[in-house]
């Protein structure tokens, strides 16, 4: 009897009840699209600012302070502080490896040329080896500076090879000695053949670029390394962040352990290799939090505001239903039925309205989020699953909240006042 | 008389024409804020990317070693941020160590990522040391260092994580002595506005010949992709939920032509025209869209200035992302979708037949 009057009602006037579902359903969507861009922009974001470069420097614990200027060390003698090139990788082994994008170990001498010292630098491109669990993996420049442009092709090192002499040119280098990919130059008294120009407005143009076994043999430091650039996706800083983690009580630490800030991954990185200190660069690191923080909030707040706006749309259809229908309550009523049972029916129909409502919503939320990530990101976004029910249950909390208010109002009413026409 | 008809039909109507008026005001509130955010967006973001620092560098080009000093000039009169930098190698205690001098006042907008213990700038005679130094001299704010003979006061320790960690950081004039220069540098470096870049690289270029104008490509072109795709996110979000309250509204307007069948059904029973009744419908549409697009849009100026505040509090000075000018929009689009709505439904009133409504069929 009772499924039996609900489903009626529903039948009855299928129209004014397309168009209350309807109502919830809009809610639904604008809350589903607007929650999930939101809660996966942080991270399109932070892949995004990615292409800025490294955000961590890696370098051999020092002795003596080094003396660089735009790449070329002043220091009298080299001295012999360096990082073993087989110990490279454990940077992959750390507890916050999947957010480690990319790493490049590189080792560093000056070659004369055209009358000027030119820094050289022996690097990885994108080398592939065995991770720790045996799987094959990427590391070297492309991995961190994917965006740089190249004029001619980037070097393949895939697999280690001491006699390929190829070598990428800095544009201002090039521009200087007049170099083309394809030309040749002579570094260290061995004929290279240039294979790209690259050019990024920063120190990077002042450089040369080889292989990093076939720079070890040159300058005779087989296996050794001076630094690692990684990047990694970090967790903007905040207040926590910024305390000093020797002070921290052993909760806060874990907490601090566990979380991927920028100190935190420097931290385990140096875990990991003992022999070596690991720097935010600061330029890269900390301007990259601060934006992907306003951008977070932003979206927090913008959501905010849509949900706030999509509960007020849900309950003011659902109210307007109610009080719509004050007459068949009456007529309920005046027939004998109780409040409870005039409540129960009226709240069951709400409820299959607002979930009916909330279904539809959610999947074309869902489609719209997709659609919004796929034109703007061109990858599909990660929405977490769970949000699709969170969605339906609150648009049915929204709606016999929204129903609630006139219902009570109409059982309290005389029946035959209602029933007369009158308020 | 037709006036008199509106107003009565409102006052019954009362708790109905609230509800419309609550849906339709949240639909306003939220276009007005979210095209509010939108407008004022790009302008916001690329202040944020501000503390990148640089986006272009003027070094010397071929066989020179330096850029004339007038170079901060030139990109100062293209409305740019512009400091010079002068790298060289002194000694302490005889051990060499990469000096650099810099115009404190001039590099201070660009070089916001540093952090520092103490003072942020040097006057001659003072100096800052990069961490490495500080650690390997083993001193601390306060000691005298000798640089080259010459007596220097710590102010601060700069930590950066690049070069400046392994730098005593100096007044531009007192590192131009150090190095024998004079009215040249070994760097600029360039903020430009993000949006300007090549316009203001292009002309430093032609200003100045024989030097080497760079783009810094990383900085500029990753300030260019994230504000433009934020941009176009909020406003795909905004043309979305736009949409679809404009749905919501126009279902609210049917809904209330709709409703009313049998008072139709009176006013055509006793003679009045169909053009007439729509027009009441209509005005009493109109009515309610202005009102509520009134009230939408103050509410969603102060959303969008509450948005501003929180988000962005260090712009609250130059506006708090508060636009005017989004109300002729906001409210031509609702009232055209409420005059339209009405009439789609209004349409009912030429088939309605008096009679049958009436038995209540």
């Amino acid at each position: 009897m009772f499924f039996r009057f609900v489903s009626q009602s529903i039948r009855r006037s299928p129209r004014r009840k397309a168009m209350t579902v309807a109502a919830v359903a809009m809610g639904a969507a604008v809350a589903t699209a607007m929650l999930g861009v939101m809660l996966d922009i942080g991270d399109r974001v932070n892949r995004e600012l990615r292409s800025l470069g490294a955000n961590l420097m890696v370098t051999p614990k020092a002795r003596s302070l080094p003396v660089e200027i735009g790449g070329v060390d002043y220091r009298p003698v080299s001295n012999a502080d360096f990082i073993p090139e087989s110990q490279v990788t454990k940077i992959k082994s750390t507890f916050w490896q999947l957010n480690i994008t990319g790493f490049a170990p590189s080792l560093h001498a000056a070659a004369s040329l055209g009358g000027r010292n030119v820094p050289v630098e022996g690097v990885w491109f994108k080398r592939q080896y065995r991770g720790a669990d045996g799987a094959v993996q990427e590391a070297g420049l492309r991995t961190v500076n994917g965006a740089w442009k190249i004029d001619g092709r980037w070097i393949d090192d895939r697999e280690r090879d001491d006699a390929d002499f190829e070598a990428m040119v800095g544009g201002a280098v090039a521009r200087r000695l007049s170099l083309k990919p394809g030309d040749t130059l002579t570094l260290f008294g061995q004929p290279f053949q240039v294979a790209g120009i690259i050019s990024t407005g920063g120190d990077e143009e002042d450089r040369i670029y080889v292989r990093l076994e076939v720079l070890q043999k040159l300058v005779n430091r087989p296996g050794q390394v001076d630094a690692i650039q990684v990047g990694a996706l970090t967790k903007p800083e905040d207040e926590f962040a910024r305390k000093n983690p020797a002070r921290m009580t052993p909760k806060e630490y874990d907490r601090w352990y566990c979380t991927p800030y920028i100190s935190s991954i420097a931290h385990q990185i140096e875990e990991a290799l003992p022999m070596a200190v690991a720097k935010p660069i600061w330029r890269v690191a900390d301007s990259e939090g601060k934006v992907l923080a306003k951008i977070r909030g932003l979206m927090l707040l913008i959501s905010l505001a849509a949900l706030a706006s999509a509960g007020l749309t849900v309950w003011s259809v659902m109210a307007t239903t109610v009080l719509e229908r004050r007459s068949e309550i009456a007529i309920m009523q005046a027939t004998g039925a109780g409040n409870g049972l005039v409540a129960a029916l009226f709240s069951a129909e709400v409820a299959l309205e607002g979930a009916a409502g909330g279904l539809l919503g959610s999947w074309v939320g869902l489609l719209m989020a997709g659609w919004v990530g796929q034109s703007v990101f061109q990858t599909a976004l990660e929405i977490p699953a769970i949000l699709g029910p969170v969605v339906v249950g609150a648009a049915i909390i929204a709606s016999v909240a929204g129903a609630a208010q006139p219902l009570w109002r109409a059982l309290r009413l005389e029946p035959a006042v209602t029933l007369r026409g009158g308020e | 008389m037709f006036w008199s008809f509106v107003l009565r039909a409102v006052e019954f109507r009362k708790r109905r024409l609230v509800l419309a008026f609550a849906a339709l005001a949240v639909a306003a509130t939220l276009a007005t804020a979210l095209f509010s955010v939108y407008s004022d967006i790009e302008r916001k973001m690329r202040a944020q990317f501000r503390e990148y620092g640089a986006n272009m560098v003027i070094a010397p080009e071929g066989g020179s070693q330096t850029v004339p000093l007038e170079a901060v000039a030139a990109a100062e009169r293209q409305g740019a941020a512009a400091a010079p930098f002068i790298y060289t190698v002194g000694r302490v205690d005889s051990e060499p160590v990469v000096v650099a001098g810099t115009d404190f006042r001039r590099a201070a907008p660009l070089t916001d990522y540093w952090r520092v213990d103490g003072a942020r700038a040097a006057s001659p005679g003072e100096c800052l040391l990069g961490t490495a130094v500080a650690a390997h001299f083993r001193l601390h704010i306060g000691d005298r260092l000798a640089l080259d003979g010459a007596p220097s006061v710590v102010r601060g320790i700069v930590s950066s994580g690049g070069a400046e960690d392994q730098q005593i950081i100096v007044p531009l004039e007192t590192a131009a002595q150090l190095a024998g220069l004079h009215d040249a540098v070994s760097l600029v470096q360039v903020r430009a506005d993000g949006a300007k870049l090549p316009a203001v690289a292009a002309a430093l270029s032609n200003a100045l010949p024989g030097v080497d104008v760079r783009v810094l490509h990383a900085v500029a072109e990753t300030e260019a992709n994230v504000v433009l795709k934020l941009r176009s996110t909020l406003f795909l979000l905004t043309a979305l939920i736009l949409a679809i309250t404009t749905l919501c509204v126009t279902n609210n307007f049917s809904a209330l032509v709709l409703e009313r069948s049998q008072e139709i059904g009176v006013l055509k029973a006793i003679g009045a025209a169909e053009r007439k009744i729509a027009a009441l419908f209509l005005s009493e549409s109109l009515i309610l869209g202005l009102v509520s697009t009134a009230a939408g849009y103050g509410f969603g100026l102060l959303v969008a200035w509450w948005i501003g505040r929180q988000i962005f509090p260090e712009a609250s000075a130059a506006g708090v992302g508060v636009n005017f000018g989004v109300f002729l929009p906001v409210t031509g689009v609702t009232l055209v979708v409420a005059t339209a709505a009405t009439l789609a439904a209004a349409a009912r009133i030429w088939r309605i037949k008096p009679a049958v409504i009436l038995r209540g069929e």
